[in-house]
Formats: C-alpha cells, sequence, structure tokens
C-alpha cells in the first residue's frame, strides 16, 4: 500500500474523471491495485471537502413529513430522538471492488456507468469489524470545474445480526455528503433519518456519521467514542483478523 | 430545536404477498457485466415478476427492480445480492424495498416507502424462499399507514411448499380474482 505521505496528498486532491484515459476493464483492474500517480481509479468515494453543503443537517423538515400521517392514530407522543452512530467503510481490495462498468461506452464518465461496490465496515472506534456494504453508484455526471463526479448511491450497510440500514442519496466524489436513511431490519427495523458521508482517502477510507431516528437505544458495543479520521487510520489488527472478541455477532461478509 | 416533530404511527400491520415467475416475463436478466465465468460483482439482474395474495386467490400485480450480485458464496451454494425493487398492488399504490437477498437462506429488507394506500409507509418484509428462483413468499410487518383493506388481509395464508400454485382464476386475471387495475 502506498505510503501515508502519498495518501495525504491523494486525499487533498479533489480527483475526477478516473477513467479518463483508461476505460478498459483491464486497465479498471491495474488501477485498482494501486497506482497513485493516476489515482482515482475508481469511484465510490469521496474526496475531502473543504466546505459542508449542508448546514442544516439537523433542521430534518419533520413537521412537513409527518404532516400527511396525522389522519392515521397516533400510538406515542414521546418526542424523536436522535441517536449518532459512527462507521468507518475501508476498502481493503480484496472484494473485487468496485467494479467500474463503462455501460455508456464513452471515454469520460458519463450517464449510463454504473459502479456495483461492497467494502468493509468497522465501528467508528475501530475495534470491532461490523460487516460490509453493498450497493450500487450510478453516475451521473461528471462536473469538470469541480475535477469530480456526481453519483447517485443506493446501498445498505450490514451489521452482522444487529441487521441493516440501507440509505440513498447522492455520493459526490468532492464534498461530504448527506444520504437519506431510507430504512433497516433488525435493531434497525423502521429506522428514519440521515447519515453524513466524510470522504477520508479516495476511494478506500470513508467516515459516516448515521443521525437515526425511530429506534431503541443502539448497543454500547456500536456507540464506542470514534477515532477522529485521518488519513492514516487502520481498522485494530484483531479487528482486521476478524478475531472473535473484535466482531459483532455473525458480523457479515 | 424544538420537539415539533409528531412521531410517526408505530401499529404494525402484516400481510402475505406470493412472488411467482411464471416464465412470461423475460425475467430474471442476468447482466454478466463483470465479464467473469464465475457470479461477480459487476453482474446485474433486472427483474419483474407476478404478485398474488397470501390464499393465491387474486393476482395482485407484480415486482420489479433490481438485484446487484455483490458475491458468490460457495460454501453455501449460492449468492448475496443487494436488491431494490418495489411491488405493485394495482390502484392501491406501491411498497418499494432494499436489502439483502442471499438465495441461500431467508432475508428481512427494509420497505422504504410507498405510494397510494402505502404513502408514508415504514417497516421491514421477510422474504421466504420456497422454490429458487421461482416462488417467494413475503411477510410484510408496515407502520405508519391506514388500516389496510381486507382484500389484502383477510385471506388464509395458504403455507408456503414447492408445489403451491395461483387459483387458476387469478392466473387467467379474470375480474373477481385480481385486485383493481392489477399491475402487468
Amino acid at each position: 500500500m502506498a505510503s501515508a505521505s502519498s495518501l495525504k496528498a491523494i486525499s487533498s486532491l479533489c480527483l475526477s474523471n478516473p477513467f479518463k484515459s483508461s476505460p478498459s476493464p483491464s486497465q479498471t483492474q491495474r488501477l485498482l491495485g494501486l497506482n497513485f500517480s493516476h489515482s482515482h481509479s475508481f469511484p465510490t468515494l469521496k474526496s475531502t471537502p473543504t466546505h459542508q453543503s449542508f448546514s442544516n443537517s439537523k433542521n430534518f423538515p419533520t413537521a412537513a413529513f409527518f404532516g400527511q400521517n396525522q389522519k392515521t392514530a397516533e400510538r406515542s407522543t414521546q418526542p424523536t430522538k436522535v441517536q449518532e452512530l459512527n462507521v468507518y467503510e475501508i476498502n481493503e481490495r480484496d472484494r473485487g471492488s468496485p467494479a467500474y462498468l463503462r455501460l455508456s461506452k464513452k471515454e469520460v464518465n458519463s450517464l449510463g456507468d454504473l459502479v456495483p461496490f461492497s467494502n468493509k465496515i468497522y465501528s467508528g472506534d475501530l475495534e470491532k469489524r461490523l460487516g460490509i456494504t453493498s450497493g450500487l453508484c450510478v453516475l451521473i455526471q461528471n462536473v469538470p470545474e469541480k475535477k469530480g463526479d456526481r453519483y447517485e448511491a443506493i446501498y445498505s450497510f450490514y451489521f452482522g445480526e444487529y441487521g441493516h440500514i440501507s440509505v440513498q442519496g447522492a455520493y459526490l466524489t468532492c464534498e461530504d455528503t448527506y444520504l437519506a436513511v431510507t430504512g433497516g431490519s433488525g435493531i434497525f427495523e423502521g429506522v428514519y433519518g440521515q447519515v453524513k458521508l466524510q470522504q477520508i482517502v479516495f476511494p478506500f477510507k470513508l467516515f459516516y456519521t448515521f443521525y437515526l431516528k425511530g429506534i431503541a437505544d443502539l448497543p454500547a458495543e456500536l456507540t464506542g467514542k470514534p477515532v477522529a479520521p485521518s488519513p492514516s487510520v487502520e481498522p485494530s489488527p484483531a479487528a482486521k483478523a476478524t478475531e472473535a472478541h473484535a466482531t459483532v455477532k455473525n458480523f457479515t461478509n | 430545536m424544538a420537539c415539533s416533530s409528531s412521531p410517526r404511527p408505530t401499529k404494525v400491520q402484516e400481510f402475505h404477498v406470493y412472488e411467482i415467475n411464471e416464465r412470461d416475463r423475460s425475467s430474471p436478466a442476468y447482466l454478466s457485466l463483470s465479464q467473469k465465468p464465475a457470479h461477480s460483482l459487476g453482474d446485474l439482474v433486472p427483474f419483474t415478476n407476478k404478485i398474488y395474495t397470501g390464499d393465491l386467490q387474486k393476482r395482485l400485480g407484480i415486482t420489479a427492480g433490481l438485484c446487484i450480485l455483490i458475491e458468490s458464496k460457495p460454501e453455501k451454494k449460492g449468492d448475496r445480492y443487494e436488491a431494490m425493487y418495489s411491488f405493485y398492488f394495482g390502484d392501491y399504490g406501491h411498497i418499494s424495498v432494499q436489502g439483502p437477498y442471499l438465495t441461500y437462506e431467508d432475508t428481512s429488507l427494509a420497505v422504504t416507502g410507498g405510494s397510494g394506500i402505502f404513502e408514508g409507509v415504514y417497516g421491514h418484509v421477510k422474504l421466504h424462499q420456497i422454490v429458487f428462483p421461482f416462488k417467494i413468499l413475503y411477510t410484510f410487518h408496515l407502520k405508519g399507514i391506514e388500516d389496510l383493506p381486507q382484500e389484502l388481509t383477510a385471506v388464509k395464508l395458504v403455507e408456503p411448499s414447492p408445489s403451491v400454485e395461483p387459483s387458476p382464476a387469478a392466473k387467467a386475471c379474470e375480474p373477481q380474482a385480481t385486485v383493481s387495475n392489477f399491475t402487468n
């Protein structure tokens, strides 16, 4: 893997047009093997944003959202409590991911390109392996003036026996974004809210902050003090090796 | 921030849906985009099948959506997919779901939303595979909506088995054996 200093350099760039000059699948594989001098081999992840596009993230329009449900019987008058959950998504390059499908058949990233992907996820304190992400990024447009791309992303986070959380929203390679939490299963059944996506190292390390509503208190195992995001963060060796004490139960793989 | 948001209604309503691939909708369309011989990340599977009530007496409509192959699990003799699709119930509206589809075991998907009588819906749905990949039984656990019509809920579930079939009338879409303007 590239040294930390080159990773830092990469993370400070806003990368774009990953495949401008290397459209073929075989070249994609080579790039994934890691050639940082050409970088951006692949989508899915974000770059360090200097400015958040959503300043009012917490002022979720819940009143408007619930207006339409007033006709149904309400069973509770408790306020909707927000719970934060931090997750690290790390591409360890051992899942064949991502798979950049250049279906637009153009040299520049264009509408028509699809990017299925699946990476590993760890708790915010990087002590436990939780499971995986899996889903799809749909390339929407290349944004040359921002040296980046816009994707529409639809994917899920799997937390072993705890269940899963599904999300949908914008993934911009040059900015942090907020995605909608569309639902979940297991302990996340009925969940709603949003999740902030921060890219740490394009495209290998991402840090998520979920703002979850509608569910019971999260287990302590998931809510440890997060390690502050930086390009050099790594899961603990035990978590990476999926030793029994360093994973959630039946972590998804 | 003031606690101005009304909490969502939490009464759970259950109902069953059978999804049956009658092999007359050109589905599924397995796109081997990974360009590898075995199922690999990159393969996409758009699909659409017919859906019936839990007693298999009425045709409801269709499913429509996409399965994304995530990885093949040789030790389980199956595959993991990420699935995102909708169930269409004719004039009643639709329900959208997202989550895991494992060809070798039951899963639980998130109900992400809906339209018509399902507008505002949330919850989850259990997917039980009966005959891979032709027959699936779903049990929806829905919240946030008005009481569902009897046509969908007051049915005696036909227990899942490989030989379950829709009633001939439902299969033939005779008017008394479909919901209003069933989706096709």
